[in-house]
């Protein structure tokens, strides 16, 4: 059965608002495990740290609030890979994930220390909610952050795939991608490419958590935890290897969700995370290097 | 005869001096005795002056803090209400509290082991039955009544912990009877057909909005969509866009967490004005978004903190929570002040503070007093049915109380 046919245009539309966010995610998350070989799943409290500067800085100007988003989100990016990847660089992989674990927990207990305090969890951000108005484009409702999200994912990644092919950064960032000791006996700076690859991570997740706050303007400690995961999962589908094959992997999963949840029966989607998750493991039974990588286990760039 | 006469004299004398030595002894004793006996009064009096005591395990700086925080500040004063006046049975109540650190499982059964073995006579726990098990379930195994300010579904009880739940109640309203409530409410507004988007997350949510449509269609309402949605699944903004295209009366949910600004703000950037109803999850203003504004949102709860509700005691108890920094956020601090009245009333009425003998006596509680309005529970059902709801409307971002509202039946669902 086609399941497109049982979907109806609403349903596309709000899937690809949900699929370019997540594809935002996954560039943030491609980048960084591209360079320092880390799958960052503090990745979300990076967005949770942005959401919550919004809803503190909701009396400001918008563009001050988004300004404070940034910074907030660039430094705590910068701390974390200073504080903890930085010390952890020649550690397994499995200890720096099982370190983004611990860094995702405190970041999350942090801040529910800090938001309960007034005995209420949540705290509103509001800074750009005109962007969730909508549009009628043939009788389909597409709210404009739909359209900035796909947008914000477009030029982001057109940006990047500039900076990465026609910069010396970039270079050096492709070629710490490819093989990092050699990279460094080369003359690469390990540290200037894996701080600009971490700050490029954050702007991203700034970018998100602005995205995300207009149509759940509710920021709790778990915001975009869940999401995270999931973007994860996608960036696992996609092809971890490849940032672009994330970024696809990232922007799948999240329209397939969107989907998904439009073809099950409307008081069903209690099922929605099983029917996703087992799309994911077909693909991965089907496609274990990735849904987007060329051939199975190919060599191909990581960045 | 002189003799006699000495020998009688002396006789007497010594029968004299007998009765003034045995009615000093008499003397003695009695002031022995009712000394022993004063002690023994003093003693029985020391013993019935003991402390009642409530232990109450409870999160305070976790993911349940805005529940139980504003409960146990409640039913603090409330305690010092009633022992201002004499306290229970010639005793004063005590709580000692155990904090569970956002409801570790393992810190919550030492709580609850801790608060047994300081002598806890009742043992009160956090509003969630989930994060309540441990505690529950250390108290019912050693025969003292659990109870829960404000559970929200009937599984505080026997449906949920077996033949020991019957020492398990929550003051806070069972979930089909809140949804009850919302169908009569609507009805009662002229709305005759409902959109309804459920969330799926937990089930309280879901089981207040099957009672509503349960209810609602029994008074001859019509469900005109269906939507669900779940907490972290990113699927509300799906929900709202086809409840959106759905022309209903009124849109029903049960929510809270981010889904709820979600929900609201979702349909009205899409410039729908269709009222929205919410239970007792989404009482409060601190969700509210600052754009667009909340308007035409109406929830169903235990009381008005808005300054407006219709009952004295209530807005006495919140005066005094806001004295205290405490100020509630939601109407849901007044079951902590009405937990403490049931389980006294309890206690009076089965002279006791044995488990079972309270869990008998709550079973039978119909109509029963309480801070902010009625008890009811029966074997069935261990969460309160039948109170009376405040309703609270949100206009322009202004909230107030606009009505009460019972449900007058608890439907099958």
């Amino acid at each position: 059965m086609n399941v497109l046919a049982v979907v109806d245009a609403q349903t596309l539309v709000d899937a690809v608002g949900l699929g370019a966010v997540y594809a935002l995610m996954a560039v943030g998350i491609g980048l960084v495990f591209g360079v320092l070989r880390l799958v960052n799943f503090a990745y979300g409290q990076l967005v949770m740290a942005g959401a919550y500067t919004l809803a503190f800085t909701s009396t400001w100007p918008v563009a001050g609030s988004i300004a404070a988003c940034f910074a907030v989100v660039i430094a705590l990016s910068l701390l974390m890979e200073r504080a903890v990847f930085r010390p952890l660089r020649t550690s397994s992989p499995a200890v720096m994930l099982v370190t983004t674990f611990a860094v995702a927990f405190l970041l999350q207990s942090v801040a529910l220390i800090v938001d309960v305090r007034d005995d209420t969890i949540g705290e509103p951000a509001s800074s750009v909610a005109p962007l969730n108005q909508a549009i009628s484009l043939a009788g389909v409702d597409v709210r404009k952050v739909t359209l900035v999200a796909v947008g914000v994912a477009i030029v982001a990644l057109g940006l990047l795939a500039l900076l990465l092919g026609r910069t010396t950064i970039g270079l050096q960032m492709r070629a710490a991608a490819a093989d990092f000791r050699t990279a460094r006996l080369l003359g690469v700076r390990a540290d200037r490419v894996i701080a600009f690859a971490v700050v490029l991570s954050g702007i991203l997740a700034a970018a998100v958590a602005v995205i995300l706050t207009v149509q759940n303007p509710l920021v709790s400690p778990d915001f975009a935890l869940k999401d995270t995961i999931v973007v994860l999962v996608g960036v696992v589908v996609g092809g971890i290897d490849r940032l672009w094959t994330a970024t696809l992997g990232g922007f799948a999963i999240g329209f397939a969700t969107g989907v998904i949840n439009g073809a099950l029966p409307t008081e069903q989607t209690v099922f929605l995370p099983s029917a996703v998750f087992a799309l994911v493991i077909l693909v991965l039974i089907l496609r274990p290097a990735g849904l987007f990588a060329r051939g199975r286990g190919a060599l191909v760039e990581r960045v | 005869m002189g003799t006699r006469d000495r020998a009688i004299r002396r006789e007497t004398g010594m029968t004299a001096r007998k009765r003034w030595n045995a009615a000093g002894i008499a003397l003695l004793l009695a002031a022995v005795v009712v000394a022993a006996v004063g002690t023994t009064v003093g003693g029985g009096a020391t013993k019935v002056q003991a402390p009642i005591i409530i232990g109450w395990a409870f999160d305070s700086r976790g993911n349940m803090a805005p529940f139980d925080n504003p409960a146990l500040a409640a039913a603090r004063i409330q305690v010092r209400a009633i022992n201002a006046k004499g306290g229970v049975l010639g005793r004063k109540l005590q709580i000692n509290v155990c904090d569970t650190q956002n409801n570790n499982p393992t810190r919550a059964k030492a709580c609850a082991r801790s608060l047994l073995g300081t002598g806890a006579h009742v043992i009160f726990t956090t509003c969630d039955v989930d994060f309540a098990t441990p505690v529950v379930q250390e108290a019912i195994n050693r025969g003292k009544l659990a109870v829960a300010a404000c559970i929200g579904t009937d599984q505080m009880g026997p449906k949920r912990f077996g033949a020991k739940g019957k020492l398990a109640f929550s003051f806070g309203n069972v979930a089909q009877d809140e949804g009850s409530a919302m169908a009569e409410f609507a009805w009662r507004k002229g709305w005759r057909t409902a959109g309804i988007g459920t969330n799926t997350v937990i089930v309280y949510f879901k089981n207040v909005t099957a009672a509503f449509e349960k209810r609602f269609t029994q008074l001859g309402g019509r469900i005109v969509a269906r939507e669900s949605y779940a907490t972290g699944a990113n699927n509300v903004n799906a929900a709202v866009s086809r409840l959106n295209g759905a022309d209903a009366d009124v849109y029903v949910t049960s929510t809270a967490f981010g889904e709820l600004p979600a929900f609201v703000s979702g349909l009205r950037s899409l410039g729908n004005k269709t009222p929205i109803l919410n239970s007792w999850a989404g009482d409060g203003t601190y969700w509210n978004p600052k754009s667009p504004l909340v308007t035409e949102y109406y929830a169903v709860t235990y009381a008005s903190v808005f300054g407006d509700d219709p009952n004295k005691a209530v807005r006495n108890l919140i005066a005094q929570l806001k004295k205290a920094g405490a100020a509630p956020a939601t109407g849901g601090f007044v079951t902590g002040a009405a937990a403490i009245d049931g389980v006294v009333t309890a206690i009076r009425r089965a002279g006791s503070t044995d488990g079972a003998k309270l869990a008998q006596r709550l079973e039978l509680f119909r109509r029963v007093p309480a801070l902010g309005g009625e008890i009811n529970f029966s074997k069935r059902f261990h969460s309160v049915f039948g109170r009376q709801y405040r309703v609270i409307k949100i206009q322009n971002g202004k909230p107030s109380y606009v009505g009460s509202v019972k449900a007058k039946v608890v439907p099958n669902i």
